[in-house]
């Protein structure tokens, strides 16, 4: 894959990558390093890159790395709402969702947003997460019943 | 699509900051490579192990069990450096001190890629008004790197002294950070330690890094029986 390609690519993504990793991680600007470490790790990479495997497989798996081993740093004390910059008004929709979000576990978590923010398909995620589709499926409906749950409760 | 559905997408929806990608590309740099350092380094091993590590040339081991830790020694600080490894298996031949036995084996049990201060790292021994003796016990240590007193930092999060200078440290930490601990197989479904024999032969494309083993364990992989991760806390 060339320079141009890859540009071209990273333009394309980097919004939905973004969104994925602002949801993980919870803050604007790490949310921006993960992006920018799964894009360096790519485009070193990118003479490697097989036009087998899609291209969003390829980039959501290299941020989906970043994002989970950056949670693995983290205190568990630390509390994901504190660090959201852009607070909703207490008792909004978003911020129960939010609040909702981090009682979610962290790989139902990130298949959760790798599906809602591009709309990957079951096979998709299983491929991104090494996972089979039946795991996949159960880790989705776990997140969803937790988020149903909060907005159900609001 | 049922209403929540609706709801979860309008939630996940990207809202990204202008620029994003074009910022993004322009800091594109290559990841830290640290191991032309090997070069750098003089380590001394015994037949009980590594004895110290320190800037200089030239490798020291009198007998032929310690020309056997110093070569794997010196095989995995270059595999460290490298950012494939992240913890070390030859064993330290250490003569220190008890304190500085016991500080010491407090810093090795810091994880990698985390950092924790002199203060916590006197409490966590026992004595919690010694930060000051355990920041000169760190100071001391024979083997640098091997046990990891670069993740010990001051209280207020500025790096304080260390052995091969600030600048040294700084990398380091950097390259921790970039650096994943916890990598599954999307072919077998087991996961290791960064820089067990079993990692190193997972192909690029299927490697799926994991914060923790009980995440792992949570969506059917299981724990490598040659690294254990499960029994380092990981």
């Amino acid at each position: 894959m060339d320079e141009r390609t890859f540009a071209r690519l990273a333009e394309e993504y980097a919004g939905r990558l973004y969104a994925v990793a602002y949801r993980m991680l919870g803050h604007r600007a790490d949310a921006e390093d993960a992006v920018q470490r799964a894009l360096t790790k790519c485009f070193a990479a990118r003479d490697t890159y097989s036009p087998r495997w899609a291209v969003s497989t390829w980039l959501y798996r290299a941020l989906s790395n970043v994002c989970i081993d950056e949670l693995r740093r983290r205190r568990p004390t630390a509390p994901l709402t504190e660090r959201h910059e852009t607070a909703a008004p207490r008792g909004s929709a978003r911020l129960e969702l939010t609040r909702a979000l981090e009682a979610v576990p962290r790989e139902a978590r990130l298949l959760l947003a790798l599906h809602y923010v591009d709309g990957l398909s079951y096979r998709e995620l299983a491929a991104i997460r090494g996972l089979s589709v039946n795991t996949v499926k159960s880790q989705l409906a776990r997140g969803k019943t937790i988020m149903k749950r909060a907005l159900d409760e609001e | 699509m049922d209403q929540l559905d609706t709801t979860l997408s309008e939630f996940f929806a990207p809202a990204a900051p202008r620029q994003l990608a074009r910022r993004v590309l322009g800091r594109l740099t290559p990841a830290p490579d640290l191991s032309a350092l090997i070069a750098r380094f003089a380590i001394q091993a015994s037949d009980r192990g590594v004895r110290r590590l320190a800037y200089g040339r030239g490798r020291d081991a009198a007998t032929r069990g310690g020309r056997r830790h110093l070569e794997r020694a010196r095989e995995e600080l270059l595999e460290y450096l490298a950012g494939r490894r992240t913890f070390f298996t030859v064993p330290m031949d250490l003569a220190v001190p008890p304190f500085q036995a016991k500080v010491l084996a407090a810093a090795d049990r810091v994880p990698f890629g985390e950092v924790t201060s002199y203060a916590e790292l006197a409490r966590r021994i026992g004595h919690p008004r010694a930060a000051r003796a355990v920041g000169n016990a760190l100071g001391a240590n024979p083997v640098p790197i091997f046990l990891p007193c670069h993740r010990i930092v001051r209280g207020d999060g500025t790096w304080g002294h260390y052995a091969f200078g600030g600048a040294l440290k700084t990398r380091l930490l950097a390259l921790e950070r970039a650096t994943p601990a916890l990598v599954g197989s999307a072919t077998t479904r087991v996961v290791c330690r960064h820089g067990c024999p079993h990692e190193q032969r997972i192909a690029e494309a299927k490697r799926i890094v994991f914060a923790s083993v009980a995440d792992a364990v949570g969506v059917g992989y299981r724990p490598c029986r040659h690294c254990r991760p499960e029994a380092e806390g990981c």
